[in-house]
């Protein structure tokens, strides 16, 4: 074999290996926006060094196009379904906590919130009884004791509340140290890679390094970037830098707000965790959105109950003729200064019956007129627009479908990853025909799903809708 | 009595879609042909059915809805699980493809240098 023809020969392979990358540079950019595409990496093999005089000469490389990435390709998808299942499993753990606070009792089950629905009935219906009997001491122990009960619930439901962000804030902040071992694991696996095997499988080593890559996706939200010689640097879902290499940086944790706040190279990656995936994803959203958004609501109503009712309290007589003033208010809770910390705060305050103020002002005890517009209020749209009662059912309401929205998340990405792993587990080792099989049975099992699917929804829109036709020959 | 007997000869909507859903998960091609050929059936059954066994019908399409947002849910990940597969296979049958083109270009280099 001639030098120049060696030359020719090396160059050629260099720009044939090239050209390769770049097909599978464009068609990873072409299948950018394919949902579940993961993309390829080119993968240069060193050809057989040739001698010439005694000198060893390299012989370039050859592209082994992109299917060494084969089974990593897989697990990259694995990873990505097993990380989203991760974080909707421990949202849906909180959010049913969430739930079961807002369920009325029954007999098995009790919750410390009692039942709020009930309770804000009852309050206004208590003064239903007052308008009738505006003299009557035992109707207006019944307000202050409906009053009280509703307080008692609502302050209880926020402090439950408060107490299951402090436990999901305490797992959460223990996340890292787990982190930090399994990205300290996998960057002293990169280095025995990188050295022992730069160019091909590195076998038990690439196995323990994916075992710990799909330990971490579950914790967190991961990218990873595959390097040269077998290397691998991995950020956050935000494209923080959790290893690079040989190399991992330590998650650390500080408190802001109450809360911990969690920290990559001194920056603050709370937020992007949170949205990120992984149980700790699911844990930062149910502390950070849904447990606020339902102490939000709480302070909201507590907030308009409150000021409103004692507003109108204010404005009527009581049994001694006394009538509120700002020296000595006629308040039946006590009076929050902001919607903010409304609800936990909520209590009532009036300990005399007779500070009702059941008649309007400057009439006499015997006149229900207040009490009638208490009773009125009921109907009123004081809460955000709406109703007290319908504001606390939209709240529940909302709850629900949250919930509901995150279950059937969670069981398609649990249904997701069961049929990765099978396909993982399967097609490890098998020859072409068996791997041809396998996508048969792939096929044909979305196939006949999406037959099953469509039949189902066509009977469920026939007989839904007026008792039409289905439309299915 | 006639209500109970169309239940009695075939599932309930809610535990088709569960079964489906299940069956997608685990790929169980068969079962799900299967659950194909009943949908069907049903398909058939509700077009004979008169306006009782329509509210039937009504009554079980309202409580399976939920369970058809996951049946949905869980087709559109088998989709995208499939997509991935299914380029999965590509690469496979290119490597194949690239090994034996560059092989061949080899031969030819070498020959049109006529240096052998």
């Amino acid at each position: 074999m001639g030098t120049i023809s060696s030359a020719f020969s090396i160059m050629s392979q260099a720009l044939d290996a090239d050209q390769e990358a770049l097909n599978v540079v464009a068609n990873n950019v072409a299948n950018a926006t394919t949902t579940g595409y993961t993309v390829e990496t080119p993968t240069f093999e060193e050809n057989s060094p040739v001698t010439i005089g005694g000198m060893s000469m390299g012989q370039g490389v050859t592209e082994t196009g992109a299917t060494s990435a084969r089974n990593k390709v897989l697990e990259a998808r694995l990873d990505q379904q097993q990380q989203l299942a991760s974080s909707s499993g421990s949202r849906l753990t909180a959010l049913n906590t969430l739930q079961a606070l807002f369920t009325p009792d029954t007999g098995s089950s009790s919750s410390s919130a009692g039942d709020i629905g009930s309770d804000i009935t009852n309050f206004f219906d208590s003064f239903t009884s007052l308008e009738s009997l505006p003299t009557n001491n035992a109707a207006r122990q019944s307000v202050l004791s409906t009053a009280g009960t509703l307080a008692g619930d609502i302050s209880n439901a926020a402090a439950s509340l408060n107490s299951q962000r402090t436990a999901i804030d305490q797992e959460a902040a223990g996340a890292p140290t787990q982190i930090n071992a399994l990205t300290s694991a996998i960057a002293q696996l990169n280095q025995q890679i990188t050295t022992t095997s730069p160019n091909a499988d590195a076998g038990t080593l690439e196995d323990q390094r994916q075992q710990d890559i799909s330990q971490l996706s579950q914790l967190v939200g991961i990218n990873q970037i595959t390097s040269p010689n077998n290397g691998l640097a991995i950020t956050t879902t935000s494209g923080q830098l959790l290893l690079s290499g040989n190399t991992s940086f330590q998650m650390t944790t500080g408190t802001v707000d109450g809360v911990t706040n969690f920290y990559l190279n001194n920056t603050n990656v709370t937020a992007g965790l949170t949205t990120g995936g992984g149980s700790l994803g699911g844990e930062l959203t149910a502390r950070d959105q849904d447990i606020p958004n339902a102490l939000s609501s709480l302070d909201q109503l507590a907030y308009s109950i409150s000021t409103t009712v004692n507003a109108q309290n204010n404005s009527g007589t009581d049994f001694d003729g006394n009538t509120g003033t700002a020296a000595n208010p006629l308040n039946i809770f006590s009076q929050p200064d902001s919607v903010a910390n409304s609800a936990i705060n909520m209590s009532v305050v009036m300990t005399d019956p007779n500070q009702i103020a059941a008649a309007a002002a400057g009439a006499g005890t015997g006149d229900s007129a207040n009490a009638t517009a208490m009773a009125a209020m009921s109907g009123q749209t004081f809460v955000n627009g709406q109703t007290p009662i319908n504001f606390y059912s939209n709240f529940v309401t909302t709850l629900g479908s949250t919930v509901s929205g995150v279950q059937t998340e969670n069981t398609a990405q649990t249904a997701s990853v069961t049929q990765l792993q099978t396909q993982n587990d399967t097609l490890s080792g098998v020859n072409l025909n068996d791997e041809a099989s396998q996508m048969t049975t792939f096929e044909r099992s979305y196939q006949a799903a999406s037959q099953v699917f469509s039949t189902l929804n066509t009977i469920m829109a026939s007989v839904l809708n007026l008792g039409e036709q289905s439309t299915v020959s | 009595m006639r209500e109970l007997n169309e239940r009695r000869v075939r599932p309930e909507l809610k535990q088709l879609v569960v079964e489906a859903s299940r069956a997608l998960a685990q790929l169980d091609a068969d079962r799900l042909e299967e659950l194909a050929q009943s949908c069907q059936a049903l398909n058939r059954e509700l077009e004979r059915s008169d306006r009782d066994a329509r509210g039937v019908f009504a009554a079980e399409a309202i409580e399976a809805r939920g369970d058809m947002a996951v049946f949905a849910r869980v087709l559109e990940v088998t989709r995208a699980n499939l997509n991935v597969m299914t380029r999965l296979r590509d690469l496979r049958m290119e490597q194949l493809e690239y090994g034996g083109r560059h092989a061949n270009r080899w031969g030819e280099t070498e020959s049109k240098h006529g240096d052998n």
